[in-house]
């Protein structure tokens, strides 16, 4: 009976997969009302948060891509707010303040280590802007960015817009490799059926653009987001991109608004990033299960398999990778998957290539490291992630911290600016 | 630069209970994450370890025990069956040939002994015919004059009967001398009808002694009879001679046959009173294989092993199986193991030859 349940569950898996990628191509084709009716001339005034921490001379680089930005320079402003960084980050923010006139840029910093989702709400209070954009600090914007992401917010049910996320280092070895090809499938397929409804289950945080009233309005449940009573500081691009759901709200993804962030190039990198974002779907399956009585009358039918189906997916995997090692584990390796791998890197090569030149990847081998690292995640990530829900670690930027202090309530309302 | 203290934001707070739920939930839950990770963490170690271990050892097998009611038993029974039955019935079929051919023979030799006597009889009857042909015919020419004047008598003999007539009218004679001598007159005309008779029978048998006639004719029809009779056993001699040496040659194969099956580790599940224990050795494990080797069986697979019985006998064919671990087909052949624990039988594998793992 087991067997057959996993089968049954691995075919569903499979059926949905193959359901919704067609269903991309097909949108992304023939459906015109798929993507949003950008108006360019819809230019309100723009606020770019850019929480930062341990990010060096990157911040620098990060604040000069946005002030390169085809956007009215009166009409935005970057807010980047240094979450106590051990290293010389805050110096180039300074820095990028003094380099960068043209535009407005401020600069604060928390009095404690607070996590991003607090340090970004600590970076709105300091913004008046119409429209907030969170991004991270490692990131390079393509100069249309902002304004791809404003004219999006023209259709008045839009609540939250996320840019394209592409990879500045897809040829630094086959781990960044992978990730260029995840990345562009993610955005240029995977994400297209959610688009249709405006119901985008995750923005990326990398490029996350927000109604001003509509953050203020979900910004109290970011500060106390708790896990049992312990403060939750990842995942809040989900966090937000959820609540934005529930709200009534649309989400979309728009895909020429560009940025490329560094992906990680080792293994120990790429695992806790992984992990993070595992503990962030998890979390959300729970947050989805106990919201969605509440909403699911309310939300779009395509929204509420999202919501559903993205972290069940994540739990999935793991009894798919189980049932395999428990039959016959060869499989895993054998040339079949490996063929169909390859194929696919094949044909995410020859499209990136022509679609996306700076982010073409030289060995498409490579991808089929996915093969070892589908087992990787799926075995272990999920299983770890459910392990350390309590976690507050962000995992890739905390070794330098010397005097980790616990934010109180007077400090998360505290920053300097400057 | 300048430091500001921005305004405080509010936060939702648990309520005073809640820390203590909280705390409680969040220790317990650590509790079972740290055992589920060292289960985790010892699973997987276990696993690299049991996947290594059998992609290197070459000395494992697999115990099997054939059911009655599995495919491959009930396919070889079926055969089993089937091939004796159609021994069986070759061999009554193989006797009614031999009883039929050796009737076949006697009526034969009966037939052809018949033959040479009716050949001769024939003979015997021609040269028989040829002597009292021309005798007859003689006798015939002479009967024909006698009859010829015997006619001529009886003309006279009408006239006499006429006087008697008269005689009789005239009171000369009396009615009891008229029918005495009416009486001798009808004996005179009968004995020239006889006569008559024997003539046209003499003619009879004069034509039957000097030409071919029909019982003669018969008698050649059932010569012809015996000889095509003869020629017809010959060919259902034949006949059966050779199926009788078809069904020899098959007999023979169906018991080179049998005898291979005798070989098999079915047919000694299958036919044995005792229980039988066979074992799959894989053809990379082929070297640990001998017979008399010691067959050890382990606690936790391969861990504290024990000596459990010796390899009796191998068997030639080959035979797939599915990898106890890998799940992949292999193939290799069958062994029998002479258990003296026969629990054995039941472990997922044992090792020949020697311990896994040294202990």
């Amino acid at each position: 009976m087991a067997p057959v349940l996993v089968w049954l569950i691995l075919f569903l898996c499979l059926l949905i997969s193959v359901f919704k990628y067609t269903l991309a191509l097909i949108l992304k084709w023939s459906v015109p009302k798929a993507t949003v009716e950008k108006d360019y001339t819809y230019q309100p005034t723009v606020s770019v948060l850019m929480p930062c921490f341990n990010e060096g001379k990157t911040v620098y680089e990060t604040i000069e891509s946005i002030s390169n930005s085809n956007y009215p320079n009166e009409k935005f402003e970057v807010i980047a707010q240094d979450d106590c960084s051990v290293d010389d980050s805050y110096e180039w923010m300074l820095k990028a303040q003094r380099d960068f006139s043209n535009i407005k840029v401020r600069v604060g910093r928390n009095t404690v280590n607070s996590g991003k989702a607090r340090t970004v709400c600590n970076a709105l209070q300091s913004s008046t802007a119409d429209l907030i954009i969170s991004i991270d600090s490692d990131c390079i914007f393509h100069p249309d960015a902002i304004q791809e992401l404003a004219a999006c917010f023209s259709e008045p049910k839009i609540g939250s817009v996320g840019g394209r996320v592409g990879v500045r280092n897809p040829n630094e070895n086959a781990i960044t490799a992978v990730q260029t090809f995840i990345y562009y499938a993610a955005f240029q397929l995977y994400k297209v059926p959610e688009n249709w409804t405006r119901s985008v289950g995750c923005i990326s945080g990398c490029l996350f653009a927000i109604r001003r009233e509509l953050l203020l309005e979900i910004e109290p449940k970011i500060r106390s987001r708790h896990w049992f009573g312990i403060p939750v500081n990842q995942g809040e691009d989900r966090f937000l991109t959820h609540q934005t759901l529930l709200r009534g709200y649309g989400t979309y993804i728009n895909n020429d608004a560009l940025c490329w962030t560094t992906v990680p190039s080792t293994l120990p990198e790429l695992f806790k990033q992984q992990l993070r974002w595992k503990r962030s779907i998890i979390r959300d399956l729970f947050y989805t299960l106990r919201t969605l009585p509440k909403h699911v009358w309310t939300l779009h039918p395509n929204t509420v398999l999202t919501l559903v189906l993205t972290p069940l997916g994540a739990l999935l995997g793991l009894l798919v990778v189980l049932t395999m090692m428990s039959g016959n584990p060869m499989e895993l390796a054998g040339p079949g998957p490996l063929v169909g791998y390859l194929a696919i890197a094949a044909i995410l090569t020859v499209v990136i290539r022509k679609y996306s030149t700076r982010e073409a990847v030289n060995n498409p081998l490579a991808f089929g490291a996915y093969l070892a690292w589908t087992v990787v995640s799926s075995l272990f990530l999920t299983t770890l992630a459910l392990c350390t829900l309590d976690s507050r670690d962000w995992g890739t930027r905390t070794k330098e911290q010397e005097h980790p202090q616990e934010a109180t309530d007077d400090d998360r309302g505290r920053q300097e600016n400057s | 630069m300048t430091t500001e203290v921005v305004k405080k934001i509010p936060e939702a707070r648990p309520s005073v209970i809640q820390p203590m739920i909280y705390k409680s939930v969040v220790t317990v839950y650590r509790i079972f994450a740290i055992i589920t990770l060292y289960v985790v963490l010892f699973g997987v170690v276990a696993y690299g370890f049991v996947m290594g271990f059998y992609a290197l050892n070459t000395s494992w097998a697999a115990p099997v025990i054939f059911s009655p009611a599995d495919d491959k038993s009930l396919d070889f029974t079926e055969k089993l069956v089937t091939s004796r039955q159609t021994l069986e019935d070759l061999n009554v079929d193989m006797k009614k040939l031999g009883d039929g051919v050796a009737e076949m023979t006697k009526h034969r030799s009966a037939l052809e002994a018949l033959e040479p006597e009716i050949r001769v009889a024939i003979a015997r009857e021609q040269q028989h015919n040829q002597a009292t042909g021309p005798q007859l015919l003689e006798l015939d020419k002479q009967k024909q004059a006698d009859n010829v004047k015997t006619q001529r008598v009886l003309a006279e003999v009408k006239a006499v009967e006429a006087a008697i007539d008269k005689d009789l009218a005239a009171g000369l004679i009396t009615k009891s001398d008229a029918a005495t001598q009416r009486a001798a007159l009808n004996q005179v005309q009968n004995s020239y009808t006889d006569s008559k008779i024997g003539e046209i029978l003499l003619t009879d048998n004069i034509l039957e002694k000097t030409t071919t006639d029909t019982k003669t004719l018969d008698v050649l029809d059932k010569q012809a009879e015996l000889i095509s009779e003869i020629a017809q056993l010959d060919i259902a001699i034949g006949v059966a001679q050779k199926q009788m040496y078809e069904e020899t040659k098959q007999i023979t194969r169906l018991r080179e046959a049998l005898a291979t099956a005798k070989q098999t580790p079915y047919y000694l599940s299958v036919s044995g009173n005792n229980a039988v224990n066979f074992a799959f050795v894989p053809y990379d494990n082929q070297t640990s294989a001998a017979p008399g080797s010691a067959v050890y069986d382990c606690y936790l697979n391969m861990i504290v092993c024990r000596k459990v019985g010796t390899v009796k006998q191998i068997f030639a064919g080959e035979e797939h199986a599915i990898h106890p671990i890998f799940r992949t087909d292999i193939r290799g052949f069958l062994i029998e193991m002479q258990l003296d624990h026969p629990e054995s039988a039941k472990s997922k594998t044992v090792f020949l030859n020697r311990k896994p793992l040294f202990f």
